[in-house]
């Protein structure tokens, strides 16, 4: 145990911090959409915060509201106005949710969302380009595509070489250039470098400290619950990516979980079971969905999630600071294509991360809305555990739409993982004594 | 001696069994769950008993299974029905490395290692086309009685292609091939031949391992264990006491607690006041 | 239905015959889930490109000397392919891994696109269960980047020399050239066979234009070049009355493909005068010009000469005003609006597409369907529905 000053002040704070700095953002876009101020609706692959933010423009991420209207219970009504305008119970949860939204003027949980200006998205998922196109319908919103054309195979299987990869970092710089040009339009101002270089400093603090912090939870035990923390932690390093305040909240994030490790603080006070997720978090049931692990002992000490959805910022990728254009486009090329493998391939990462991370299970979470994570899951399962000695659970539902979650099968499904993990504990320890 | 109870509630039939310290089954029952469940699994423990004269007080452990395993309020502990059936079967018929087990409400594909410990599962507890109910909609839609399905599609000489994947709907398929003028057995046949396909896609999910044990109460039914078997290209292992699988998989987990010295009996811990809820 | 094997390993074997021999061969081989013209292919020591949909340059593959063949799933039975995907997805992609699990199509390339979401994973759950190179080839969906068709050649180039080292033959300019003038002369003679049905719907039910079509993912295109060529004049000669249906156009047929029957039940009672089916074989509307550069010049076609689909995203071409032309183009009186089910981008479109229908006056028809699907009774009594209820207006 570290001092109780100590304990009290560091322990627990990026958890405070986190909840504060969402609540705050989300003052701040309420607050512009009293205004009518103009604000740029983005996503979290690619959401292209470092050029936006050198223009001053502020960021809305559709994805986080409508899964802050499942967190906080309500997302059935938000689904049923959707459908009610006409879209289809099978397509992706976060888009209806944002639709039902803009239907009522930007009306949300956590207060009110301003009307998009501009949509800048990528193609790393192809439901961002068709949710676009609801705006550019709905509003006229002018929408920014930014192709980031990610690996072709597998990443070990080699099929691009560097001139490849050369073709690919121009396209992606002659993009942000156009982009540049697009928010010069709409701004009436031209890009600040020095602001830019500012940003991107920024951006590349956070990027190490959040690489930093997903390696702190290999800690026995892991001072941090990848799923319910990082949610948290996501919505920072989304929603304040490169600026000062974001930079500022990682390093403490840093010295808080280091702390912990020091003193060996767990998340969980009987930390049993590590495990890995693998997908879009369980929203409609979050606490719920927690609390049935880790009455068993079961904590997340890595997911997937932290990858893709962190636009693949784990990667850790800095940008250089004397180039600084050239080097956007490699690093929003390398990490944009990082949170597509992270999705489209991630055999090969998540059995090393359960070796990195001493798993001693995977849940796969594959979820209705989610095409792009959920499709190749079934078969990631299988050759994880054609390759690898180790349990993995497959547990279907969604990140938007309670109907079809079902707890108690949840629970039955998971009781019956543990009830496995605990056999096959006993008969490893069996066997080694 | 030392006996243990598994009791295994289900949506539709509660089943009962007692084991002794030999691993015997010495007393089983089966009734119809009902509204209250509670009293169900009160029953059927209490048949049980009767079934094996054996008393109360010998029970050294109760452990509850099934969809509603978390009101056998009598009980110490409560097993997911996948480990039970796991167990169950690998007791039933040793060597067991596949287990289906087909209910009415859901069906699950499960490999075990040779003790009966869980490898891996899956289960189709979304939607009833795979599962007993689609040979419930079947029935209702043909008005024949659910035992008599098996051996009526058992004459079947020129099976119907059945399309619908949505049991809602299967009913008005049934009937639209009857319009057409097919044969009864013809239809049923293709319906077991959907449920059959549909379960076989599960067991792929998990890897079909022979030997297979076919558990659940439609593996009392004789069609869908031939066509199961005929399109797997193997002999499952099926046994009269199939839906007891459940309640003995239980009951065997009991008796290691029971054996194990943790437990308090279920009767001294009723009077202890201390009611698991 | 169980259909008997195709006898047809070549379109060669329908040239010259009557019309309705060459219909019904056509319907055939196209029903064969045996794939008997590519493992005839194989046989000769061929090698065999497949490419998902929407639209895919089957040039490379051609200059390569590989056969291009478009995987569109099929009316299969699920035996192994289901266990690779979880639920709430569609069929397409499913029946497409159990052809090829099933050996039924014998690959020795694979290629996927991201046309969508479900699309994109394609690639991974092909490399995980075989061993020749599965790619995505990514269209630009920024084609409105002044930089997006040279970026695309670049590309082009890029899964050109992967082909080349699969089939053992290095494409030369002049195979480029020569496989884009097959191609476009393919096009020019699609195109043609869709005015037939177009102009005079009565002699070419949209059923028997499809698997006119269809078939030529099959085959080397110079043999389906033949057989349309052979087929086209065919028509004038052909005697059926004009009847009194409703012009319609078909529009959710990009990818996963409604079965033949259904289209049959909708050609009871509507003339299907445009549709989207199989749109990426007849993607390009443009003819691929000459000049030095082939791999750019079909890179700058994609761009600048393609259709549209709900898989595509080009701020000029905003779908719901790409189909109120296709519409007008074809003296179309309404629209079916079909969508595979689990489709997104489909179930996405339908939305728009109403919407712009309803404030043009258009009337339309929605509906869901599924490749293996076998029972039409619903949909054609609603279809029959809303067909009265404009005739009788």
């Amino acid at each position: 145990m570290g001092t109780p000053l100590a304990d009290s002040t560091i322990v627990g704070r990026g958890g405070r911090d986190g909840a504060r700095l969402i609540r705050d953002w989300f003052g701040t876009l309420a607050a512009a959409a009293e205004r009518g101020d103009p604000s740029v609706y983005v996503f979290v692959m690619g959401s292209m915060a470092e050029i936006l933010r050198a223009f001053d423009l502020p960021l809305v991420f559709p994805e986080i509201n409508s899964l802050q209207t499942a967190v906080r219970r309500v997302s059935h009504e938000y689904l049923g106005a959707a459908e009610d305008y006409g879209y289809s119970p099978d397509i992706c949860g976060y888009v209806k949710a944002d639709v039902a939204m803009q239907l009522q003027g930007g009306k949300h949980p956590m207060g009110r969302i301003p009307k998009p200006a501009l949509a800048v998205l990528t193609n790393a998922c192809n439901t961002y380009m068709k949710w676009a196109e609801i705006w550019e319908r709905m509003y006229k919103t002018p929408c920014f595509t930014l192709d980031v054309p990610g690996s072709r195979s597998a990443p070990q299987n080699g099929a691009s070489t560097a001139a490849d990869d050369e073709n690919d970092r121009r396209y992606v710089e002659a993009q942000i250039r156009e982009l540049i040009l697009v928010c010069e339009k709409l701004t009436g101002r031209t890009l600040d470098l020095d602001k830019l270089a500012t940003v991107l400093r920024h951006t590349n603090d956070m990027a190490a400290s959040w690489k930093r912090v997903l390696e702190l939870n290999r800690h026995r035990p892991s001072p941090y619950n990848a799923l319910v923390d990082g949610t948290v932690y996501l919505g920072v390093l989304n929603a304040l990516r490169g600026s000062a305040l974001g930079a500022e909240y990682f390093r403490d994030l840093v010295e808080e979980l280091e702390y912990k490790n020091a003193h060996d603080m767990g998340a969980l006070a009987d930390e049993r079971a590590r495990l890995l997720f693998v997908g879009v978090p369980c929203y409609p049931i979050f606490r719920r969905f927690h609390e049935i692990f880790a009455d068993h002992g079961g904590t997340f000490v890595s997911s997937s999630y932290l990858w893709f959805a962190a636009g693949g910022l784990d990667l850790g990728f800095q940008y250089d600071l004397s180039r600084p254009l050239e080097s956007l486009a490699e690093g929003v090329l390398k990490s944009v294509r990082h949170a597509g493998d992270s999705m489209l391939f991630p055999d090969r990462a998540l059995l090393d991360a359960a070796e990195l991370y001493e798993a001693d299970g995977i849940v796969y979470h594959p979820v209705k809305s989610c095409r792009t994570v959920s499709t190749g899951l079934a078969g990631s399962r299988r050759a994880v555990m054609k390759e690898r000695d180790i349990p993995c659970l497959f547990i279907e539902s969604d990140m938007m739409d309670q109907r079809v979650v079902s707890e108690a099968q949840m629970k039955n499904r998971i009781d019956a993982f543990f009830e496995g993990l605990e056999a096959r504990r006993l008969r490893l320890a069996g066997s080694a004594a | 001696m030392m006996y243990a109870g598994g009791v295994d509630v289900g949506s539709t039939q509660t089943k009962a069994v007692i084991v002794n310290e030999r691993r015997e089954l010495v007393g089983r029952s089966l009734i119809a769950t009902g509204a209250n469940v509670i009293q169900a699994a009160q029953e059927a423990f209490q048949a049980a008993l009767d079934d094996g004269v054996v008393r109360e007080h010998e029970v050294g452990c109760v452990i509850g299974t099934g969809y509603g395993r978390y009101k056998v309020t009598f009980g110490n502990a409560q097993v997911t029905e996948i480990s039970c059936h796991a167990r169950g079967a690998a007791q039933m018929f040793p060597g067991t490395k596949t287990v289906l087990d087909m209910g009415g409400q859901d069906t699950k594909a499960i490999r075990i290692r040779p003790d009966g410990e869980v490898v891996d599962f899956c289960m189709n507890d979304k939607c009833a086309a795979g599962t007993g109910r689609f040979l419930q909609a079947a029935a209702f839609a043909l008005d024949i009685p659910l035992d008599d399905l098996g051996s009526t599609a058992l004459r079947s000489q020129k099976p119907v292609k059945i399309s619908t994947t949505c049991t809602v709907f299967a009913e008005s398929e049934v009937l639209s091939w009857v319009a057409k003028g097919r044969h009864i057995e013809d239809i049923l046949m293709g319906v077991h031949r959907s449920i059959a396909a549909r379960s076989i896609s599960l067991l792929t999910r998990v890897g079909i391992d022979a030997p297979v044990t076919f558990t659940g109460g439609v593996a009392r039914n004789p069609a869908m264990v031939k066509v199961l078997n005929e399109q797997m290209d193997l002999a499952m292992n099926v046994s009269e006491e199939s839906h007891f699988m459940g309640a003995l998989g239980a009951a065997l987990f009991a008796l290691d607690r029971a054996l194990a010295g943790a437990v308090q009996s279920p009767a001294a811990a009723q009077s202890a006041g201390r009611m698991p809820a | 239905m169980t259909v008997a094997p195709s006898s047809i390993t070549s379109l060669a074997e329908l040239a010259g015959r009557p019309l309705a021999e060459v219909l019904s061969g056509c319907r055939e081989l196209l029903e064969d889930m045996d794939f008997p013209t590519v493992h005839a292919w194989k046989e000769k020591g061929g090698t065999v490109c497949g490419h998902f949909q929407v639209y895919f340059p089957e040039e490379l593959a051609h200059a390569a000397g590989m056969l291009p063949v478009k995987v569109r799933g099929g009316p299969v039975e699920m035996r192994q392919a289901d266990s690779h995907f979880g639920s709430y997805l569609c069929s397409v992609i499913r029946s497409s891994l159990e052809l090829a699990l099933g050996g039924k199509l014998p690959l020795d390339f694979f290629v996927t696109h991201p046309i969508c979401d479900a699309a994109r994973n394609l690639c991974g759950v092909w490399a995980r269960n075989f061993a020749y190179p599965s790619r995505i080839l990514y269209l630009p969906q920024n084609p409105n980047s002044a930089s997006s068709a040279e970026w695309l050649r670049g590309e082009y180039a890029r899964l050109l020399r992967e082909l080349e080292t699969v089939s053992g033959h290095k494409a030369t300019d002049g195979d480029l050239r020569n496989s884009i003038a097959v191609y476009n002369e393919n096009r020019r003679l699609i195109r043609a066979l869709w005015a037939v049905k177009r102009d005079t719907p009565w002699l070419l039910g949209v059923d028997e234009a499809y698997a006119l079509l269809a078939v030529g993912s099959l085959v080397r295109r110079e043999e389906h070049n033949a057989l349309l060529a052979a087929v086209l004049p065919l028509f004038a000669s052909r005697t059926a009355r004009k009847q009194d249906k409703v012009r319609v156009v078909f529009e959710g047929g990009f990818c996963e493909q409604p079965p033949l029957d259904l289209l049959g039940v909708v050609a009871q009672s509507c003339y299907v005068v445009d549709d989207d089916l199989l749109i990426g074989l007849r993607f390009l509307e443009k003819d691929v010009p000459a000049g030095p550069d082939p791999l750019a010049s079909l890179a700058w076609t994609y761009i600048e000469g393609s259709g549209y689909s709900p898989v595509q995203h080009d701020l000029r071409k905003p779908k719901e005003r790409m189909l109120l032309e296709r519409v007008k183009g074809s003296g179309a009186g309404a629209v079916i609006l079909a969508a595979a089910k689990m489709c997104e981008p489909g179930l996405d479109e339908q939305v728009a597409y109403s919407k712009a229908l309803d404030e043009a006056g258009i009337p339309y028809f929605v509906t869901e369907f599924e490749e293996r699907m076998s029972s039409f009774d619903q949909m054609q009594v609603q279809l029959e529905t809303f067909v009265e209820s404009i005739l009788f207006d």
